[in-house]
């Protein structure tokens, strides 16, 4: 990589508060900021397990639901056939 | 004009969640799960919670204000405004916590982390794949709304300051 796109990076890393940078004569010493990724990190995390886990809910409500459907479609099946049998006599 | 593009490609304060699933149902089932309070309080919250309320506005700029309870005990009130209905396909809103009013609150107000944006966007996508669904969340964090909050709060302040020097 070179120099002058290693500076960009680091222009948007600090923009973004992810890193701090001070100026000594011509250095600008960078220091990550653990504690800002890590807030960042935290609610992302919260989600990504709420998220999961209300899925694996909706994946069994979905199933159950579809179990249900069919049940009731089997009956109206047989009541139909019935009601058929029913007429002939 | 070269940093002003990098940083509003890299956007680092609106970091992302995406979670991709296939549903052994059709889209019209998760339609439904999604939009119907009778089935969203089956299935909201994670594992061994209850969701005791669930109340939709099913249209664009109407709200939703769900109640999840922890198996302790603990209430969690989440609201927000339909912004994109396209059935059975496309759902977007805005997410946050709130009050059992349905106020907006900070995330701190459950004692959850401060980092938490105060106002979040969900997309919701139900793609057909031969019979089953793909579903996929996208979870924005929406910052910049704090910072309007901020802005109230100073604005406030002002008033009161302007009120104080008459």
């Amino acid at each position: 990589m070179s120099l002058p796109a290693i500076s960009k990076h680091l222009k948007v890393l600090e923009r973004a508060g992810l890193i701090a940078r001070g100026r000594e004569a011509q250095w600008r010493p960078s220091r990550l900021e653990a504690g800002r990724l890590k807030e960042v990190a935290d609610w992302l995390e919260h989600y990504r397990r709420f998220w999961d886990e209300s899925f694996d809910r909706l994946d069994a409500h979905l199933r159950e639901l579809q179990a249900k459907q069919k049940q009731t479609q089997r009956k109206q099946t047989r009541e139909k056939k019935h009601g058929r049998t029913n007429k002939q006599f | 004009m070269v940093e002003q593009t990098s940083s509003s490609k890299a956007q680092p304060a609106k970091p992302e969640l995406v979670i991709t699933r296939i549903f052994s149902a059709p889209r019209e089932l998760l339609w439904q799960s999604w939009t119907d309070p009778k089935q969203i309080v089956k299935w909201w919250g994670p594992k061994n919670f209850t969701a005791p309320v669930a109340k939709i506005d099913l249209r664009v700029g109407g709200k939703y204000l769900y109640c999840m309870r922890s198996p302790e005990g603990q209430d969690y009130w989440s609201t927000g405004t339909y912004s994109e209905i396209v059935p059975p396909a496309r759902l977007v809103c805005t997410d946050s916590f709130a009050d059992a009013d349905g106020h907006v609150v900070p995330a701190s107000y459950y004692g959850l982390g401060d980092d938490f944006p105060l106002e979040m966007q969900v997309t919701i996508t139900f793609e057909d794949v031969d019979g089953k669904t793909k579903m996929t969340l996208k979870h924005v964090g929406l910052p910049e709304s704090m910072s309007d909050m901020a802005g109230t709060g100073w604005n406030e302040s002002f008033d009161k300051l302007a009120e104080s020097l008459k």
